[in-house]
């Protein structure tokens, strides 16, 4: 038995990387052929709605604005599809594509309800303190508060270090900013986060 | 004391806020491709090109068309020539095409029909006629002599109303 686990080689993290890679090539190749377009785009969706998903969820906190932004993304996806350059990375693309789509949205509804930075916050906020899954935990929900609390970007940047553990590399492909940036933005994140935790707990 | 909070020691959750509905991510795929497929080409309207006009132009366009209609009605019951079909039924002829029509009935077909119908010619008729054409007998009675049409008249029964 333990023979046999030695083995069998378990996956590294650099093997899954590449396949990955591989089946995104598999799929580009197939959205390329007319004929097997809307197969290789429904492999596409199935391979990265819940990323987005969550991605955009974690951003824009309501389940509803969440399920009209990936449907955007995914559509945009497809139109732009065939314009993508296969060098890039397919998954650091998409996720590009949905950061831009909640920092349109969030900034779009701040400015159809004429509302200052604060109310927009107060807002997710409070769709936070409905949410059935951080009842009865108070240490997250106050961690879940501070996050809101951090600027659009910052927030993105820290939710893609913290929660998807991107590395930085694929982060700078993600938001076109530098890997040093990304870093100072995550570290300042972590302080603030921390310190309004401490805060509203004393 | 109360331990500060610090990120690395707090367990991370994957995903913080509560799950989407059951069967979301079954569904989204489809919903995906529903609004990416290319819509399919709308049959145009058959009056569509009316409503691309201007509100001006398509009131002139109802003004011509009113116009044609009444030119239209007007020519149409202008006059109309009635005559009896060998079946009974009343038909109408506009008065430009009734003169052709009859001159296309060949005039065998007239003796047979004047023959047979029930509704025969009589003196009351023949004594109107003159009043609006007085050559109308030269067109159906050709070489006819006015001595022959006299005697033919002297037979008919008098009636007390023309003596």
């Amino acid at each position: 038995m333990r023979l046999r686990q030695r083995l069998t080689p378990t996956p590294t993290a650099s093997t899954t990387s590449l396949l990955a890679r591989l089946e995104d090539q598999e799929i580009l190749l197939k959205f390329r052929d007319p004929a097997a377009r809307n197969v290789a785009f429904n492999q596409l969706v199935r391979k990265y709605q819940q990323k987005v998903y969550w991605h955009v969820r974690k951003m824009v906190i309501d389940h509803d604005d969440a399920d009209d932004l990936v449907q955007d993304v995914f559509v945009k996806v497809w139109n732009n599809l065939e314009n993508f350059r296969s060098d890039a990375s397919l998954y650091t693309w998409i996720y590009r594509i949905a950061t831009n789509e909640c920092l349109n949205f969030l900034q779009s509804k701040r400015r159809k309800f004429f509302l200052p930075l604060n109310d927009v916050g107060a807002e997710l906020s409070a769709k936070l303190e409905a949410d059935d899954s951080l009842a009865g935990d108070e240490v997250e929900l106050k961690l879940q508060k501070a996050i809101l609390r951090l600027p659009d970007k910052q927030r993105m940047v820290f939710n893609l270090r913290y929660y998807d553990e991107m590395p930085y590399e694929q982060m700078a492909e993600v938001t076109g900013t530098s890997v040093g940036a990304l870093k100072a933005s995550y570290h300042h994140a972590v302080k603030k986060i921390e310190q309004y935790v401490n805060e509203a707990s004393h | 004391m109360k331990t500060p909070f610090r990120l690395d020691d707090h367990p991370r959750r994957q995903q913080p806020l509560a799950s989407p509905p059951d069967g979301y991510f079954d569904k989204l795929p489809l919903r995906v491709m529903q609004r990416v497929r290319p819509a399919e080409p709308e049959a145009a309207p058959l009056f569509g090109w009316l409503a691309a006009l201007s509100a001006p132009l398509r009131t002139a366009l109802a003004s011509v068309l009113l116009l044609v209609a009444f030119v239209g009605t007007y020519w149409l019951t202008d006059s109309p020539a009635r005559y009896r079909t060998p079946t009974g039924a009343v038909a109408t002829v506009p008065a430009a095409t009734s003169e052709r029509a009859l001159a296309a009935v060949p005039h065998a077909e007239v003796v047979q029909y004047l023959l047979t119908n029930d509704e025969r010619l009589t003196l009351q008729d023949f004594s109107e006629t003159p009043i609006a054409d007085r050559d109308l007998t030269a067109t159906f009675l050709p070489g006819t002599s006015r001595a022959e049409l006299e005697a033919a008249l002297d037979e008919q029964p008098s009636v007390d109303v023309y003596l």
